[in-house]
């Protein structure tokens, strides 16, 4: 009950608003006319991130055996490339995960975000793991954030998110150090 | 043109150079000058403190100064005391008499730039001058470009100053931050202000240039008030005076 | 800390302490104009950088004018999507009803992600005063909490430490080696540090980017990972939001996505952008929506306009009094120029509006274009309404606004300052010249007026 009148004394508080009114602006950016893979790797680049462009299964299959062969703890949520790692009852079991292998949905050439959106996994497998792997189809790669969410559907979205390079911070001092919280490392598989 | 002086208080009372040079750089540019009884301080200082009522008698009086003067501009070699004038007078009086007023008030700079260009320079000035960018006059009367805003770019002042002979052009980096004058600021928060002018005039002193050159006198007497205490090798001049020496 | 009873110090007094460590203050102000830097080549490379700091002020101002509409579709459809959704008046409510959510779930330990509103409510003493952990995880934060300071920036709230101090802290309380300093360990040791504490949070707490209308789910942004990490174990989330974050759809995001983190720190976007839209399977997941003063806010026009800031912190980079004057001596929770803007009203020394230049460049660097310095000076008037002017303004502003107006006095005034300035020694003026002459040479006094030499001169026509 009490939560209700504060709801109400909140909106009824709005109704004094000054605030200038203003009509939603048409929002329409030019998408500027450039090869998209290349700005889209350097954007990656940028953000300290690698993009593999060429034979991309194959190649990330190959990483996969070497991670593999190496004793890494690899779980895989890409059709085709397959880790030593079931995806668990806990999300607090995947502490020991070295590689997560997780299938991107877009990518955003001006800023090298993905838009990873996996309902069947846990919500944390993207940043608990140490180094993260995504794939990418060449054809879903747009210019800029407006062409982004234009193309992307959020209507059965419960949890998704835009991923830009490996975790950092630049807390002490602006020293850039890369790997904060989530993951240390990302290499991005561009797929047919 | 006719045109009618507007000198704010500082530099009627401190800076009287400032308003000779920027007399005679109109005159010899073929203008007719005159100067209107009765100006008194446009207000600034308290309105940026928050003190509308108490600035309001000494705006109106500087107002009543200009209403109903026979000229073409009115022509103020002080961009901070402009804007504020502009702003208090639209403030305490919008009548039509105030808005004739206030469609006529010029910065001299951007009156030498856009009403009415300097055809030519006569003498050379071999001297290199690195330019105070005054906040008021970039951000409020949009002199140049600030270094915040991206797309075109553009500089009033240089492109005033650009066409005399020999006379080269440098900025202090960072090129545009403010001097750290800000009116009362300079009392009221002493210690931030002396080390924002420091900084500045550090900054100037370090492009190698002779003279320190703005717009603003007020920015330019806290400079030189911080160039003379740090023995800087720089001194300060007014883009008046600049200019009046190569006419 | 017990200075907590006194009233505290006026800015101007907390800036010249701080100003006597010169170099110090070079370091703080190198470090943060850096910043302002990379956020200007950043934004030199998006040839629509002003169109989208034009349509992000349209957005957020079309928001704000529309709020009880947004607030309410986004409730509806967050109540649809399985979040939960509470209103809270003020501070004290918000934590109220924090606190009766993770007692509820007999919460021990909560991690936290940087949330400036979550600060402005005071809420971590609040719980842990009830028996509950609290750990902010924001490596920044995570600095002051174990320092016990307050955040000096909204974005870098450690800003004012040095890496030794920081490798100082982290060896005492998180037993790195004794000497360390080198950001990267730090970091690391930071990482292995706060990971326990997420493995083991019973519930997880962050702030709102944004609050989506027509999606019913919010956006997180951070680059360490610490929001996601901290939200993604436990199977209790809250995040907390002010009513001012509202926004009605995803391309309105996308604008703000763009300008954001370019203006905050140079980078392109945040490393992680977030959109959380219902509880994780078998979870509970909390929003509450709070006003605190802002429907307080929106009542005057030009305050109004201080809720469309996003909080990139770019004004607080590029203010020269910010940056020589530290994020701990505007006497509220958020300071530089968006602090004065919202928070003067709550500086019982009434001076913070004053810690301004009105040189305005934080209104031009601005992402949704607040009008800072116009903001800062309506602080002032408001103050001079009130009767709460600082540096006995009070006192003197009525006297030279009459010197001021009488054009006779003013000479008169004038000319006895100009002849002393002429036959006086300028140490003797010193003591009488107050700030001026502390640290500048006093004015070089010219002999007589422009108007008497116009006399002299050019005659009256």
């Amino acid at each position: 009950m009490t939560n209700m009148t504060s709801k109400d004394a909140i909106l009824s508080a709005l109704q004094n608003s000054a605030a200038k009114v203003k009509a939603m602006p048409e929002i329409n950016i030019p998408v500027i006319n450039e090869p998209l893979i290349p700005r889209f790797e350097q954007s990656l680049a940028t953000v300290t991130a690698t993009l593999i462009k060429e034979d991309g299964l194959n190649a990330l299959n190959q990483h996969v055996a070497e991670l593999l062969a190496q004793k890494n703890q690899v779980m895989s949520f890409v059709d085709g490339v397959q880790g030593n790692r079931e995806n668990p009852e806990l999300p607090h079991q995947m502490q020991d995960i070295d590689y997560s292998v997780l299938p991107g949905k877009l990518g955003v050439a001006e800023n090298g975000a993905i838009w990873v959106e996996l309902p069947q996994a846990h919500r944390v497998t993207a940043f608990i793991c140490e180094n993260l792997i995504i794939t990418l189809s060449r054809e879903k790669i747009v210019a800029n954030m407006h062409q982004a969410m234009k193309q992307l559907d959020f209507s059965q979205t419960q949890f998704g998110t835009f991923i830009s390079g490996p975790s950092k911070t630049a807390d002490i001092e602006q020293a850039l150090v890369v790997g904060a919280h989530g993951a240390c490392s990302l290499r991005v598989y561009l797929i047919d | 043109m006719k045109i009618a002086l507007f000198i704010p208080c500082l530099v009627n009372q401190m800076m009287p150079d400032v308003g000779i040079a920027t007399l005679e750089v109109l005159e010899k540019l073929g203008h007719q000058v005159i100067l209107p009884e009765g100006q008194t301080c446009c207000g600034q200082p308290m309105t940026n403190s928050g003190c509308f009522d108490e600035a309001k008698n000494t705006t109106l009086k500087l107002l009543n100064a200009f209403k109903h003067v026979e000229c073409d501009a009115i022509v103020c070699p002080a961009a901070s005391c402009l804007v504020a004038a502009k702003e208090n007078f639209h403030k305490f009086d919008n009548s039509p008499s105030a808005q004739i007023v206030i469609d006529k008030l010029y910065e001299l700079t951007e009156f030498l730039h856009d009403i009415a260009p300097i055809k030519q320079f006569n003498h050379p000035v071999p001297s290199k001058v690195s330019l105070q960018m005054s906040c008021h006059g970039i951000r409020m009367l949009s002199l140049a470009t600030p270094s915040e805003s991206m797309g075109r770019q553009f500089n009033k002042v240089e492109a005033v100053l650009s066409a005399i002979d020999a006379l080269e052009i440098v900025y202090p980096d960072p090129r545009d931050e403010c001097c750290g004058f800000g009116g009362t600021f300079a009392v009221d928060e002493g210690a931030v202000s002396a080390k924002m002018g420091k900084d500045k005039a550090q900054a100037h002193a370090a492009t190698g240039a002779e003279y320190v050159v703005g717009f603003d006198p007020s920015c330019l007497l806290h400079l030189d008030g911080m160039i003379r205490r740090q023995q800087l090798p720089i001194t300060t001049r007014h883009i008046a005076q600049i200019l009046n020496s190569a006419l | 800390m017990s200075s907590a009873q006194t009233k505290p110090a006026t800015h101007a007094h907390k800036a010249e302490i701080f100003c006597r460590d010169e170099q110090r203050v070079n370091w703080h102000s190198k470090a943060l104009w850096t910043l302002r830097e990379k956020r200007d080549r950043a934004a030199s490379q998006v040839p629509e950088w002003e169109t989208l700091r034009k349509l992000g002020s349209h957005i957020k101002q079309h928001s704000l004018s529309h709020l009880a509409d947004y607030l309410t579709e986004f409730e509806s459809n967050c109540i649809a999507n399985g979040i939960q959704v509470h209103w809270a008046k003020d501070a004290q409510e918000h934590n109220q009803i924090t606190h009766n959510i993770l007692a509820k779930h007999q919460v021990k330990k909560l991690v936290k992600s940087k949330s400036m509103l979550t600060e402005e409510c005071h809420l971590n003493p609040y719980l842990e005063q009830r028996g509950i952990e609290v750990i902010d995880t924001d490596l920044g934060e995570r600095i002051i909490q174990l320092a016990g300071q307050a955040p000096s920036h909204i974005v870098v709230p450690a800003i004012h430490l040095k890496k030794q101090e920081v490798g100082d802290l982290f060896h005492e309380k998180i037993g790195t080696q004794a000497g360390a300093s080198d950001p990267t360990y730090l970091t690391r040791a930071a990482r292995a540090h706060l990971r326990e504490q997420f493995l083991s949070a019973d519930a997880a707490m962050t702030g709102v980017n944004m609050a989506i209308a027509d999606q019913g789910g919010i956006i997180v942004c951070t680059n360490e990972g610490n929001a996601d990490m901290g939200v993604n174990l436990p199977s209790l989330q809250l995040h907390s939001m002010g009513i001012d974050k509202v926004i009605p759809n995803m391309d309105s995001a996308a604008v703000l996505l763009r300008t954001l983190a370019r203006n905050a720190t140079g980078q392109l976007i945040t490393t992680y952008s977030s959109c959380y839209k219902a509880p994780k399977p078998g979870g509970e997941m909390h929003v509450i929506i709070v006003d605190n003063g802002r429907s307080e806010m929106l009542k005057d026009k030009i305050l109004a306009k201080s809720l469309k800031c996003i909080r990139c912190g770019g004004c607080l980079n590029t203010c020269p009094v910010y940056r020589r004057s530290g994020g701990h001596s505007y006497n509220y929770t958020i300071p530089g120029p968006i602090g004065i803007a919202v928070g003067a009203q709550h500086d019982e020394t009434h001076s913070s509006a004053w810690a301004c230049t009105l040189c305005g460049s934080c209104s031009f660097v601005c992402p949704t274009k607040v009008p800072l310095d116009k903001i800062i000076a309506h602080q002032r008037y408001l103050k001079a309404q009130a009767q709460t002017l600082p540096y006995g303004k009070r006192h003197y502003m009525p006297l030279v606004g009459k010197l001021m107006a009488n054009k006779t006095a003013t000479n008169c005034a004038m000319t006895v300052a100009r002849t002393s300035l002429n036959i006086l020694p300028h140490r003797l003026l010193k003591p009488f010249s107050g700030a001026w002459g502390q640290h500048r040479e006093l004015p070089q006094a010219p002999k007589a007026s422009f108007d008497t030499w116009f006399k002299h001169n050019r005659g009256q026509k």
